[in-house]
């Protein structure tokens, strides 16, 4: 092993030796340099292997040959190794990044960047407190230095103001230095923390005085909010490969630093350190959401992460021994991303956000891009995801549930702006500048992404030998799904039989391992899925990022069913969202759609994660080990934390389904997505919120708060959500809008028969689980198909496709009759159950709002039929074909699989009545051979289908009789009179076509609930951008800020 | 007595320096104030360590090394400072190139007027 002193001394002999070499030499010093680099990063990478994986003890470097006090010493260990490696490593990879400037600008700048890199792996080594103030104010000299780098002219001011700052926090500092030496006797970090202990009581003020200006100068080296302004000035205008050193690398030093000087102020400056992180990630995100410029917008997110992993730091005192997995974990989660990010934005020439479009059509980068972002929001499997899961679980055992509830809505706000850039770089017009592809900058940027996976195994590795919880990473579905990257390059039916094998496969093989109820999700996830997935051999080309999202999504609704604890449960709920998002963001105009899908759900997500993490803390002793809490364990949540996580869970869960003042994404996002993708959202993932919901109420039951039944308050929302959905539905033009609307509607439904708290409330919910996912999958593929063919989802300008698109009519008419429950298609069946739960159930005025919703469903399904496929032909349309091939199969097996289950309902419910006879051993069916019978009455789905083929046959023939004298009237056969309408469909009669029922119940439609969020992001964006001028751009004023921050700190301290 | 004279002295100018950076707008000004207030708190660290009734810590025949303990001041302040010069000399050094540069690009010395970067 080679010391670690010679980290820090390659970087002076190299930064020396440069000094020699002629002003022309410029790549024999360029050479110099990265060889520099690259020998610190192989020091430390070593010295992080000897540590993590052979165990060894930390080891102290005696500078001077004496110990402590009397000399600096230097100490190594796995987290100072970990730290040097990823300041070398980032400063390694900008140098290569910015070789360009590098080298314009000669041997002193190289000079420079070692030195930077010297200084902070110094901050990270050092345990001497005044060369800790030396290495900072070489960081600071020499990024006064680095800022030249940039061609952005602004940069020489900003330069400027951090030198403003750092002579500020420099005074701060040496007279903490000074004033705590006089108190302890010692410089030396770990002798001050001892000496500390012992001071006597005359003297602890003085001290700890000393200590708070020590530790503020240092926290003003994390660019705390809002006393930061100079730093986002740096972020926006150095070389975009120096930022990312800045950020990265000085963010990493300057937090260990704080983490170091907490030794000595003890357990008392915790708080400070969380109150001051908290606001900092907070407030930095917030300020985020109106920015503009990439390279500032990454400034203010590098804020927020520093500060959230301050807050980390300070939650030492009950973090304990994770701390350092879940500080590490963020902060290189964090440096990583950030790092990364700053090098992909010196590719792009535009610096608006939307200039980002320009890596379109590069998948590599898009990728590296994506990569990124799902670490800096923590999604899984990256680091940040089981930091932020170990946090939230701490947090809420220890009763901290303000500061979790601050964390996650910080969270969230960053995890909007951050997609919403992803969605602007996926769906903005690209520019006309293509991106700067220098080598590199790739080189960098795909080092990053590949550590960032790598982190993500690492992670779950070490969660898995520590905490028992299962690496993501080593999980069948979720490789599959990542191993589609891999086979981009394949066309796109390749990779479509590879998935649907898949999914066939993995369900052939596990489907033995589950209960009834669980079976019948597990069908609809995978069989159902492959399914769908025939349309998608429609696709021509090779489709790239289609695969790899939609597989994620099946990987995360696969991994749902087969979680067995809250662990696997949250992490595969945030794999089949981000796959989802991905899958949706496809559609042409989903962008703010994708957007507000993603922002609903992560927001559901993260209460999902708080109930999580508050049944844990509720658990009685000895019930479960603290670590690991199963999903069955739900139940034995004890008083008076269970309605709490119930409301939490309950609410995480609605989001899912889209229940009423929940709701407002699923429109956009399912009406806009493609063709074969609408049904796979609609028909299958609305899915994964009912089985959460079942998970939760076979658990948890029946929950009361303050006195409120909280499963009553669930019913009501599902027969608000059935009767506003349902009614929002007849007012769409749009036919694929309709049926967005109609599954709000559905999923109400099945919501009211899940909150009944009944036998066959829940076997009727069942029965709309099954039944949505064939009607509604089939009904958007029949619809997908026809406005490919016409080429417009509104109904108006369709009409009289029936004899040009038979498969089609007969599928939107299969579908419409079993959707509205008349005999004798399943959907009767589905009726007959909901009226005998209702039957059973003591509620009635919910359930008179349920029946309402019922005919209303029948003015929408009409119009489908009506509206597209008869009436008169429109001229453009006379020669339509059918629905493509692939879009037309799986809707005919839908149809065959709706007569079947119609018939014989027995092979998908019997097992699951049986099963819930556990939960309610009343009130099951009594299945009797084909017929089926509950004490009000019986159904015998056989003797209907032939009742209702009769009638039908009857009048149809009756019909063919009397018409067979009738002539047809051809389109042409009655004159028109009129002039050209000014707006053609305005006199179209389907337009607006139920006009009166809108001027009676218009007012319930009023999009409410749009302007109410609306309102909340509006205020947001408006306070943010309002709150910004606070950095007017002054050096002056950002002192000032400093100053007044550090006594508003002091203040607050005191008053604690 | 000399050791309370020079810590008040010493906050003194570092409130001075403090006040003069904070309120001129002249990039000069700002620099000179700097410097003013580095020495103060060069002479805070300095009268920290400095004992009343001993000597230099300079080991000779006039302080043998048996003695140094009971004879000399606390001799780590002292090397501190030297530190602390030596540093403040390089930031001096750079936020004047600074101001020359800054000078060349946007003729101007006034703090205020270098605000294009904002919120």
């Amino acid at each position: 092993m080679v010391s670690a002193i010679f980290i820090l001394a390659a970087a002076l002999a190299a930064a020396f030796l440069l000094g020699l070499l002629k002003d022309e030499q410029r790549g024999v010093a360029y050479a110099i340099t990265l060889l520099a680099l690259a020998f610190m990063t192989w020091i430390s990478a070593d010295w992080t292997w000897a540590f993590a994986m052979d165990g060894a003890a930390s080891v102290d470097i005696f500078t001077a040959g004496t110990e402590p006090p009397f000399a600096i010493n230097l100490r190594v260990g796995l987290a100072e190794a970990v730290l040097t490696l990823i300041i070398s490593l980032t400063a390694l990879l900008s140098a290569l990044a910015m070789k360009d400037a590098l080298l314009a600008l000669g041997r002193r700048a190289m000079a420079v960047l070692l030195v930077a890199t010297l200084a902070f792996c110094g901050i990270v080594l050092t345990r001497d407190i005044f060369n800790l103030f030396v290495f900072f104010e070489l960081a600071a000299i020499s990024t006064g230095g680095l800022i030249l780098l940039s061609d952005d002219e602004r940069a020489l001011a900003a330069g400027f103001k951090y030198l403003i700052v750092s002579q500020v926090i420099s005074i701060l500092l040496l007279i903490g230095i000074i004033f705590a030496y006089h108190a302890t006797g010692t410089l030396n970090i770990d002798g001050m923390a001892d000496a500390a202990q012992s001071i006597l009581p005359g003297s602890r003020q003085a001290f700890m005085l000393a200590f708070f200006l020590m530790f503020m100068a240092l926290v003003a080296e994390l660019k705390p909010f809002p006393a930061n302004g100079w730093a986002l000035d740096i972020y926006e205008s150095a070389h975009p490969a120096y930022s990312a050193i800045f950020s990265a690398a000085g963010g990493a030093a300057a937090l260990y630093a704080v983490d170091k000087l907490l030794l000595v102020g003890g357990t008392a400056w915790l708080p400070a350190a969380t109150g001051i992180g908290v606001v900092t990630f907070v407030g930095a995100n917030l300020l985020a959401l109106p920015q503009t410029n990439d390279r500032r917008l990454l400034g203010y997110s590098s804020v927020a992460q520093i500060g959230l992993i301050l807050t980390v730091l300070g939650q030492r005192d009950v973090l304990g021994d994770l701390t350092g997995f879940v500080a590490l974990g963020l902060l290189l989660a964090h440096s990583v991303a950030k790092a990364g990010l700053y090098w992909l934005s010196s590719l792009v020439a535009g610096r608006e956000l939307s200039a980002w479009a320009a890596l379109r059509g590069h998948p590599l980068m898009i990728f590296a891009f994506a990569t990124f972002l799902c670490l800096l929001v923590g999604l899984p499997p990256f680091p940040g995801f089981y930091a932020k899961w170990e946090l939230a679980r701490v947090l809420a055992a220890e009763g901290r549930i303000a500061l979790l509830a601050l964390i996650l809505f910080g969270a969230l706000i960053e995890a909007t702006y951050l997609f919403r850039w992803f969605g602007y770089t996926i769906k903005r017009d690209k520019p006309a500048e293509d991106i700067a592809c220098a080598s590199g900058n790739v080189i960098a940027i795909c080092v990053a992404a590949v550590t960032g996976w790598v982190l993500g195994y690492l992670w779950g590795d070490a969660a898995n030998v520590m905490l028992g919880r299962g690496n993501l990473l080593l999980a069948l579905p979720l490789l599959f799904a990542l191993a589609f990257l891999l086979l981009e390059w394949l066309p796109a039916w390749t990779k479509n039989m590879l998935a649907i094998a898949g999914l066939v496969g993995y369900f052939a093989l596990t489907w033995g391992d589950y209960d009834p109820l669980r079976l019948i999700f597990f069908v609809i996830f995978l069989i159902g899925g492959a399914v769908i997935l025939l349309a998608s051999f429609h696709a021509h080309g090779r489709r790239v990022g289609f695969y790899p999202a939609a597989m994620l999504m099946y990987a995360g609704m696969t991994m749902l069913i087969e979680a067995t604890d809250t662990f696997g449960f949250f992490a595969a709920w945030e794999i089949l969202t981000v796959g989802s998002y991905f899958l949706i963001l496809r559609g042409k105009h989903s962008e703010p759609h994708a957007l507000s899908y993603l922002v609903f759900s992560l927001g559901g997500a993260f209460l999902i994660l708080a109930g999580f993490a508050l049944a844990a803390s509720g658990a009685p002793l000895g019930v479960s080990p603290r670590l690991t809490f199963a999903l069955s364990e739900l139940a034995q949540v004890a008083q008076p934390l269970a309605p709490w996580v119930f409301l939490l869970l309950a609410i995480g869960f609605m989001t899912k389904t889209a229940a009423i003042g929940l709701h407002i994404w699923l429109p956009g996002a399912h009406a806009e997505a493609e063709t074969d993708v609408s049904p796979m959202v609609s028909g299958i993932l609305l899915k994964a919120g009912l089985f959460g919901l079942f998970i939760l109420l076979m658990s948890m039951g029946k929950q009361q708060l303050y006195g409120i039944e909280l499963t009553y308050v669930m019913l009501w929302i599902g027969a608000i959500t059935a009767l506003l959905g349902n009614l929002m539905a007849i007012f769409q033009e749009d036919a694929k809008r309709l049926l967005a609307y109609s599954s709000i509607g559905q999923m109400g439904y099945a919501l009211f028969g899940l909150a009944l708290m009944n036998h066959l409330g829940w076997l009727m919910a069942l029965m709309f689980v099954i039944n949505h996912y064939i009607y509604k999958s089939m009904l958007f593929l029949s619809v997908g198909g026809v406005a490919k063919r016409t080429g417009t989802r509104a109904m108006y300008q369709m009409g009289g496709l029936i004899a040009l698109m038979p498969l089609s009519f007969i599928a939107v008419l299969i579908g419409i009759i079993a959707m509205s429950g008349v005999p004798p298609l399943s959907g009767f069946g589905g009726r007959w159950i909901f009226y005998n739960a209702i039957l059973e159930s003591e509620y009635r005025l919910p359930m008179v709002v349920i029946f309402l919703s019922g005919p209303i469903a029948f003015l929408y399904l009409f119009r489908l039929i009506h509206t597209i496929f008869l009436g008169q032909l429109k001229d453009e349309h006379r020669k339509l074909k059918e629905a493509p091939f692939w879009i037309v199969l799986p809707q005919m097996i839908y149809v065959v699989l709706l007569l079947a289950f119609a018939v014989v309902p027995g092979i998908a419910l019997r097992r699951v009545d049986e099963y819930m006879n556990q939960f309610f051993p009343t009130g099951g069916l009594n299945w009797s051979g084909l017929n089926i019978s509950s004490p009000y009455g019986y159904w015998d789905p056989i003797a209907i289908m032939i009742i209702v083929g009769c009638i039908f046959m009857t009048l149809f023939l009756w019909l063919l009789f009397v018409n067979r004298k009738a002539q047809k009237v051809k389109q042409f056969n009655i004159v028109f009179a009129a002039e050209r309408p000014y707006r053609p469909e305005t006199t179209h009669f389907a337009w607006n076509f139920f006009a009166p029922y809108r001027k009676a119940l218009g007012f319930l439609v009023q999009p409410f609930v749009t302007q109410f969020w609306g309102a909340i992001t509006d205020t947001l964006h408006t306070g943010a951008d309002i709150a910004r001028r606070f950095y007017t751009g002054n050096g002056q004023t950002y002192a000032i800020h400093l100053l007044g921050f550090v006594v508003a700190v002091y203040l607050f301290a005191r008053g604690i | 007595m000399i050791a309370q004279i020079a810590m008040a002295t010493g906050f003194a100018l570092i409130l001075i320096g403090l006040y003069g950076a904070l309120t001129n707008h002249n990039l000069l000004r700002m620099i000179v104030a700097f410097t003013i207030a580095d020495t103060g708190v060069n002479i805070v660290i300095v009268a920290v360590g400095y004992m009343a009734g001993r000597t230099a810590p300079i080991l000779d025949a006039a302080v043998p090394a048996a003695e140094a303990a009971q004879r000399i001041i606390d001799p780590v302040p002292q090397a501190l400072v030297l530190t602390a010069i030596v540093i403040g000399l390089g930031i001096t050094a750079l936020m004047l190139a600074y101001a020359y540069k800054l000078y060349q690009k946007k003729r101007t010395l006034d703090i205020g007027k270098l605000t294009e970067l904002k919120w």
